[in-house]
């Protein structure tokens, strides 16, 4: 029994990460190429539509403004999908919500989860999070895979998230592109999708890729790495060819050309400390970006290294030992690698999990104490950045979404209490300024799969 | 170096749980009692044992005094892991909570490795004992048991205290047969020479059937033995509704004592667990639809079982469970902003396991009880608390751990590349 726990367990964390970004595409029609427009991801770009908002204005609240500030009695007031101010005693004519006592921060943002590509019930005909085929797999889209019925996307609303970033497992070198997507019910994957998100690639370190294709290779971190190279000489050469020839297209080079021409941000599972370094070596051989490394749990080792090459580090609070690459554990982690170069680092508290996503804020809060403790005098303004600010740069969506300022989405948590605190629930969740989430009425989307699912009275 | 091997040899004999301090005096701290929560009471511990709280109890001439102004006394924490059998989950030879070879008889507290890393951190968090997880691949997953942590060579056990097994889903064949299944097992059992069936060293494969999973060595028939003879409950992993009414009509016809595992519908049928009497030891964080028997997964389990009586004890079961066993503060947490009394939400992870598994003298601040406590800054089940003391058996712990040395190593100011930072 515990073995089966474990191996869903591994089957999530082990393969349950990988990044994917968003290349060129052509236009085969037209026999030239045409660079995606991220307004539009070309014919897979977001057909989101926000749902209906009233001109909103939450009084007398605390307010986490995502940006590191904590401000009290403060006033938000949204309309038309944006935050239009903060302040104390904003004088506008608008529908009142009572903030008194409660918490405001921006709506939460995990840069690290499969929900929709390993959908609840998990079962082997919907796990379409690795494309566990062949070490590089970066022609793999996430979004192909996501089932927009997945349940577990409504119990990740009722923690306060707002968007979630949506990779594949980390089986591969290069797992294939994620994608972001709001945290909204459509029946399409598009019509969830983050309308100008940029796409990712997710890549992996370590032990992951070395044991699932052992017997083919790589089986060892330097055939690690030696794969990872290969696939970028691979891709410079693809990218000269397209001068001679612009209509040839190739899925995999395609996404790989997208990160050297910064398009696609990299995501990058790994764990170690020297792994990490090695990578970042890698990147600069190539000329190209890595924006994350994901369950990092040896970032603390580097993080002077980390903040210098501006480099954000998605970790969990303390989660740890489920492997040998995440023996290591310090539940100083987030805290230190947010510390780093004073206070410049990019801490973010990330979940790989639908358990997880459902309480970031009490992820943050335990980072936050064994900081402290660790000797850090951080704040729980600064703390909030860790699930807000820092994913949205992680993601490519800080411009849209991730702090409260005006003219950004009015994504936006209402809390019941201080959202550091186990006993605190998120009372209201905005996404686009518009009601998605309201604890007391119980108003949250219900998928398809939902229906029918209900509690017989026993006779 | 013959000077070390008689210190050592002196030391290994004076190492036992009787060794305890002669008395510690704790003073002043908010001590939690099981039927009234935090009261601000002094607490006297002797030979390893509580034996008296008071209001006030004086500082004696003999012994240490705690004092604890403000801080929280809970009973340490009795968590459910497989702390101790695992050190490295991904890496099989590290790992001790499964066996091929035996099932019901499967005991891995045999095993328990007091110096494991992950045992250190736990401890550190206000874990003062384990129940054991067993994880046998056969038919019944094995025996649970019950070890302290405390430091040291030695550790006192009490077990077997159950056997484990599942049902549902997570099983192969249909929900009907593996009932049959069982049933037809018990009956073979209760046919057995007794004589036959109580010696406990006739390993002779027995086969039940042509599988692997329904082999039984005359060890794990023994235990199965005394399931039929209520020396032992039967602990069943289900999830389903329906599954569960069934468990416990089967455990009933059986004559069986019976505690559900998990239980993430156990909400549909509180009543029906009520009436039956049975215990369910469960994470409360549980509320995903994760396999089509927990459709009805949700967060308010906890509250409803608790509103219909049912006695509940939590674990942490999310992430990297055994590793982060002390998170069972966590879950009793969220069990409170669930609707679950504070209370309860405490007993359910120190009181209850020990009422549930029948543990003798711990899991509880009372007198007669064993010393085993935790003093906490704060509110024990808050995210930001922290761990300030542990006792076990009335001993103060040593709490350091590889963790807190990897922060230090990283975080102070140093002249010397880290490796050659001293070591605490």
């Amino acid at each position: 029994m515990i073995r089966k726990l474990f191996l869903s367990l591994l089957l999530l964390v082990l393969f349950g990460c990988s990044n994917d970004s968003f290349p060129l595409m052509q236009d085969e029609a037209e026999g030239s190429i045409t660079k995606f427009n991220n307004d539009t991801h070309g014919t897979y770009g977001s057909t989101y539509v926000p749902l209906s908002s009233e001109n909103t204005v939450i009084r007398n609240a605390t307010v986490f403004d995502g940006l590191g500030n904590m401000y009290e009695n403060y006033d938000i007031h949204f309309s038309d999908g944006k935050i239009q101010a903060l302040g104390i005693n904003l004088q506008v004519d608008a529908k009142e919500i009572d903030g008194t006592g409660k918490y405001v921060s921006p709506g939460i943002i995990d840069i690290h989860s499969h929900m929709g590509v390993y959908p609840a019930p998990g079962v082997r005909t919907s796990s379409d999070g690795n494309e566990a085929t062949s070490p590089v797999t970066a022609e793999v889209w996430a979004e192909h895979s996501v089932w927009s019925q997945d349940p577990q996307y409504k119990l990740a609303l009722a923690g306060g998230v707002t968007s979630f970033h949506v990779l594949p497992g980390s089986a591969n070198l290069f797992g294939g592109r994620g994608v972001t997507l709001k945290n909204v019910s459509a029946n399409t994957v598009t019509a969830m999708k983050f309308p100008d998100a940029p796409h990712t690639l997710k890549m992996a370190c370590g032990e992951n890729p070395k044991r699932v294709y052992s017997s083919r290779g790589p089986s060892t971190r330097m055939g690690n790495v030696a794969g990872y190279r290969d696939a970028w000489i691979g891709a410079e050469k693809y990218k000269k060819s397209l001068e001679r020839n612009p209509s040839s297209r190739n899925l995999r080079n395609e996404t790989l050309v997208g990160v050297l021409d910064g398009e696609i941000l990299i995501q990058n599972h790994c764990y170690r400390a020297d792994e990490m370094a090695t990578m970042i070596n890698i990147s600069k051989e190539f000329d190209y970006k890595i924006t994350t490394f994901h369950h990092a749990v040896e970032a603390y080792k580097i993080a002077d290294l980390l903040a210098d090459e501006d480099i954000c580090a998605a970790l969990w609070a303390d989660w740890w030992g489920f492997k040998h690459e995440a023996y290591d554990m310090t539940i100083a982690n987030v805290a230190i690698v947010d510390q780093a170069r004073d206070g410049t680092g990019c801490a973010i508290v990330h979940s790989d999990s639908a358990s997880g996503i459902q309480r970031l804020n009490q992820e943050a809060a335990k980072a936050l104490a064994a900081g402290n403790k660790a000797g850090f005098n951080i704040s729980e303004a600064r703390a909030m950045t860790w699930i807000t600010q820092n994913p949205a740069k992680a993601a490519g969506i800080l411009d849209q979404t991730g702090t409260l300022e005006a003219g950004k989405n009015a994504d936006i948590v209402i809390w019941d209490g201080n959202p550091f605190s186990v006993y605190t629930k998120a009372e209201q969740v905005f996404i686009d300024g518009a009601l998605a989430f309201d604890k007391a009425t119980q108003f949250m989307p219900h998928t398809d799969f939902d229906l029918g699912v209900k509690e017989w009275e026993v006779e | 170096m013959k000077y070390f091997y008689l210190i050592l040899i002196l030391s290994f004999s004076y190492l036992s749980p009787a060794d305890a301090e002669n008395s510690v005096l704790v003073k002043g701290g908010n001590v939690f009692l099981p039927d009234q929560g935090f009261v601000k009471k002094d607490l006297l511990i002797e030979e390893g044992k509580i034996v008296s709280i008071e209001d006030q109890i004086d500082d004696g001439v003999t012994g240490k005094t705690i004092y604890a102004d403000g801080k929280y006394i809970t009973p340490g924490l009795v968590v459910f892991s497989s702390l101790g059998l695992l050190e490295i989950g991904a890496l099989s030879e590290t790992n001790d909570n499964s066996s091929d070879i035996y099932n019901a008889g499967f005991d891995p507290s045999k095993a328990y490795n007091p110096f494991s890393q992950a045992v250190s951190l736990n401890r550190s968090k206000g874990v003062t004992s384990t129940v054991h997880i067993p994880g046998a691949s056969g038919y019944f997953s094995g025996l649970l048991g019950h070890t302290k942590i405390n430091n040291g060579w030695k550790q006192k056990k009490q077990g077997p205290l159950a056997v484990l097994t599942s049902y549902g889903q997570s099983r192969g064949d249909s929900r009907a047969a593996e009932l049959q299944f069982m049933s037809d097992l018990f009956d073979f059992v209760r046919n057995r020479p007794e004589d036959k069936a109580n010696y406990e060293t006739d390993n002779i494969q027995f086969f039940f059937g042509t599988q692997n999973d329904y082999q039984f060595t005359n060890r794990d028939l023994v235990a199965i033995r005394k399931l039929l003879s209520n020396e032992l409950p039967l602990v069943v992993r289900v999830n389903k509704a329906t599954d569960i009414l069934n468990v416990i009509k089967f455990a009933d016809t059986e004559g069986i004592e019976l505690i559900l595992w998990e239980a993430n519908e156990a909400h549909m049928v509180a009543d029906e667990i009520a009436k039956a009497g049975v215990p369910v030891v469960l994470d409360p964080l549980n509320n995903i639809p994760g396999s089509f028997d927990s459709l009805n997964a949700t967060y308010e389990n906890v509250a409803r079982l608790n509103a219909a009586g049912v006695k509940m004890a939590f674990y942490y079961n999310q992430g990297a469970g055994s590793h982060n066993a002390y998170l069972a503060t966590q879950s009793a947490g969220n069990a409170v902003a669930m609707g679950v009394p504070y209370n309860e939400a405490l007993n359910a992870i120190t009181k209850n396991p020990a009422d549930i598994f029948g543990l003798v003298d711990v899991g509880q601040v009372s007198v007669g009880f064993e010393g085993d406590i935790a003093i906490w800054d704060a509110d024990p089940l808050e995210l930001t608390s922290f761990v300030e003391k542990v006792l076990i058996d009335g001993v103060e712990q040593d709490l350091s751990n590889r963790y807190e040395e990897l922060t230090d190593r990283y975080t102070k100011e140093k002249d010397l590349p880290n490796s050659y930072r001293s070591r605490e």
